[in-house]
């Protein structure tokens, strides 16, 4: 895989733009922060009929056998839009972990579905502070599910979802069965909620230490997809930025002209040519042995260039900047929503150090 | 295997059986001249294997390939610490700049060919004491004598030019114009009479970098290399000669392996500092730093190979590695407690944190500093305003001092 885009791939960027540009307004944005387990449907259908929840999804499966790039990309504009929707980078985690760890029949039952859209996939990983806890909140004690997985993105609409339970063990569930309660978040928009279960059925996927590195690995393809996502929301930001400095004007000159203002813009163009640097890397590594690393050095990188941008961009606007309407605090939560999702950055931090020190694989 | 490999694999292969002669052992403890004596031979050895000028034309002495070559060329040699530095300048900006615009093309030709095998240094006279970003607020003035010029003035952070036999600069030749308008582009003989070099010692030790002043200095006007007048649009093409050079995510300073290889050697508080949650983070977030670059780099080589032309992202580098590379070096010296304080003037910034330190200002000052960085990125990659020139537009001679 290279680290350049070809042809194809920057088609997909471009139409994937202009798709979410015609369809995704910050005006739709807003309501969804004031009313729990709401999402952007606008988005979703939107997903489901370009084909982007297929997109990197085996073909025998209903899938478009592209890759993580490709995925990366369509990520990357639905950040710059603020996709109002978790499930692209969940269904996908789901899916994956489905198809690298599953049954043919599980795949036969799950894949069609996550690959055109109509059922949708969580990830419920974390417990607490920790994305891939020593001692997991919920257990799996034969083909039986109990606990609770706590503040589960997309976990209200989910329709399946792939538990790390104690065992430790990589568990599938079908949601059908288990109880949700919405989580009122900074980020409503991300339909988090608590699942329940009480002796639900599940499907083990991996037990043992195979079962914390599979779910590592899937953390990882999550984090490369919703690094994207925190590049191309960063991106949007430094754009709005400038085109705020090069109007706004202030002692008879636009406010660019300040080196206070300049500056700072400029630094944030350094963070997202970085994060968007490592993105590509990461994505064209699927496969190969420096995948965790370069996962790693994405999500840290996005994740700095994201809450940067949003901080900076606010302050650049002065007090405009912190006003309901003109939406800055859409990307201000859409920023602190995606550090927390895939591991926050101490998590990635000590993912990477202990392979830089070669104390891991 | 490509080309390219090939290509990458012979210069990795020569430049393996040169560490002996010109390595980073063979240099310890030589002085000065001694050093650049072998980095003459070094440099002549470049030569003889066909690795000089590599992306120069063959009539003049290169190799007649691309800039891709060069880059790979340069990466590889980059690992082996020979003493090529001598030469970065001369041939990086002012030799290439000869070739282009150098009236005479017998002596263009000869003067080529000795600066390729080391015999001849050229230096670049830019910079002055009341200015070095505002390279077109220059003062340094030529004034019609007879039928030629008479150079009067100083110039200033002029690099090797001790050793160096001629340089290539700019002066102010009408004073009525506006600043960019009246300068005048030349070559000067070092050698000359009424031409003095003065090294300036750096905080570091050493003293690569001079003052160089002109009194009554005459020249042909054979010498100019540009119209009268027409100076500054040769300047700015003498600094916009490479956009991409070879590049160190490092910032020319240690590897972060070293600085790993510390942190386990090293305790803090009776545990080892690469388990210290602060010591971590900082790893983790100059791997990511530095992995971008590399990235960034990588790509660059790669649309390069394209036939592309790369995204001005490449202008990052200096930028983000050698400040990071300062911090960390900080951070190295805290690591060592009083054992930090052991200080070797002569140790190389590559491998000795005190030593990549003291020299990190000058990276982050020479070729830009950060601050003019940060707005040629604003205003030529992002389209923010220019700053507020109260100088433009205006006679040179009416500027306030």
């Amino acid at each position: 895989m290279s680290i350049l885009y070809d042809e194809g791939q920057q088609a997909i960027a471009t139409e994937s733009r202009r798709a979410l540009e015609a369809r995704v307004s910050k005006d739709d944005l807003l309501p969804l922060l004031q009313t729990q387990g709401e999402y952007h449907q606008a988005f979703w259908s939107t997903a489901k009929e370009q084909g982007w929840t297929a997109l990197a999804l085996p073909e025998a499966h209903g899938g478009l056998a592209l890759g993580l790039v490709e995925l990366g990309l369509i990520a990357h504009q639905a950040g710059r839009t603020l996709s109002g929707a978790p499930f692209l980078t969940s269904s996908f985690g789901a899916a994956k972990a489905i198809e690298l760890y599953g049954t043919d029949e599980q795949k036969a039952h799950w894949l069609p579905g996550l690959a055109s859209g109509d059922t949708i996939g969580a990830i419920a990983f974390a417990s607490g502070a920790d994305p891939l806890p020593a001692k997991p909140a919920v257990t799996l004690t034969g083909d039986r599910l109990n606990g609770v997985a706590g503040a589960v993105s997309g976990g209200l609409f989910a329709d399946v979802a792939v538990v790390f339970a104690s065992g430790p063990a990589l568990a599938l569930v079908d949601l059908t069965s288990a109880g949700r309660t919405a989580v009122d978040s900074f980020d409503n928009s991300r339909c988090i909620a608590d699942l329940s279960f009480a002796d639900t059925p599940a499907e083990t996927l991996a037990t043992g230490e195979a079962a914390r590195a599979a779910a590592l690995h899937i953390l990882a393809l999550q984090a490369v997809v919703t690094a994207h996502e925190q590049t191309g929301g960063a991106e949007a930001l430094m754009e709005i930025a400038r085109d705020y400095a090069v109007t706004r004007k202030a002692f008879g000159q636009p406010i660019g002209a300040f080196q206070s203002i300049k500056h700072r813009i400029a630094e944030l163009y350094g963070l997202v040519e970085l994060a968007r640097a490592n993105c590509i890397h990461a994505a064209s590594r699927e496969g190969a042995g420096d995948f965790i690393t370069a996962a790693a050095a994405a999500r840290l990188s996005a994740t700095e260039a994201y809450d940067t941008a949003a901080r900076d961009c606010v302050q650049i606007h002065g007090g405009i900047g912190v006003t309901w309407e003109i939406g800055l605090h859409l990307h201000m939560r859409r920023a602190r929503s995606l550090a927390l999702e895939q591991g926050s950055s101490f998590f990635w931090e000590d993912v990477l150090v202990d392979r830089l020190a070669g104390d891991e694989g | 295997m490509s080309d390219l490999e090939a290509w990458r694999a012979k210069a990795a292969t020569w430049c393996e059986a040169m560490v002996p002669t010109f390595g980073k052992a063979a240099r310890k403890g030589l002085g000065v001249e001694d050093d650049l004596a072998l980095g003459r031979r070094y440099q002549k050895a470049k030569f003889d294997a066909g690795f000089a000028g590599i992306n120069w034309p063959t009539d003049l002495g290169g190799q007649g390939l691309g800039h891709i070559e060069k880059i790979t060329f340069e990466a590889e040699e980059m690992k082996h610490g020979f003493p090529s530095f001598y030469f970065s300048i001369s041939l990086g900006m002012p030799v290439p700049v000869l070739m282009q615009f150098g009236p005479d093309r017998e002596f263009v030709k000869e003067r080529v060919l000795k600066a390729l095998q080391g015999e001849e240094i050229w230096c670049q006279l830019f910079s002055e004491p009341s200015g070095g970003t505002d390279l077109a607020g220059l003062r340094t003035r030529a004034e019609t004598d007879g039928n030629g010029w008479k150079i009067n003035g100083q110039k200033v952070w002029t690099s090797w030019a001790q050793y160096s036999d001629y340089g290539v600069i700019v002066v102010r030749t009408d004073p009525t114009v506006a600043k960019h308008k009246g300068l005048t582009y030349f070559w000067v003989d070092m050698k000359a009479p009424g031409v003095t070099v003065r090294p300036i010692k750096l905080a570091g030790g050493d003293s690569h970098v001079n003052e160089v002043f002109f009194d009554d200095v005459k020249i042909g006007d054979d010498h100019r290399m540009s119209p009268v007048g027409g100076g500054f649009a040769v300047a700015i093409a003498t600094l916009m000669i490479e956009r991409y050079v070879a590049t160190d995510s490092a910032g020319f300073g240690p590897h972060l392996g070293l600085f790993i290889d510390l942190a386990k050697e090293v305790q803090l508080n009776g545990r080892p500092a690469i388990e210290d949650g602060r010591i971590r983070q900082q790893i983790a977030r100059n791997y990511a730093m530095r992995a971008g670059l590399d990235s960034i780099n990588v790509r660059a080589r790669r649309m390069m190979e394209a036939g592309m032309t790369p995204g001005a992202e490449g202008s990052l580098n200096k930028l983000v590695a050698v400040r990071s590379r300062q911090k960390l070096s900080e951070l190295a010296i805290d690591l060592q407690g009083v054992g930090g304080f052991a200080f070797d003037e002569h140790a190389s910034p590559k491998d000795d944190w005190a030593s990549s330190w003291i020299n990190a200002p000058t990276g982050r000052i020479a070729g830009g500093s950060d601050e003019t960085l940060l707005n040629t990125i604003a205003e030529r990659i992002l389209g923010l305003p220019q700053d507020h020139r109260p100088d433009k537009g205006i006679p040179f001679n009416q500027i306030p001092a």
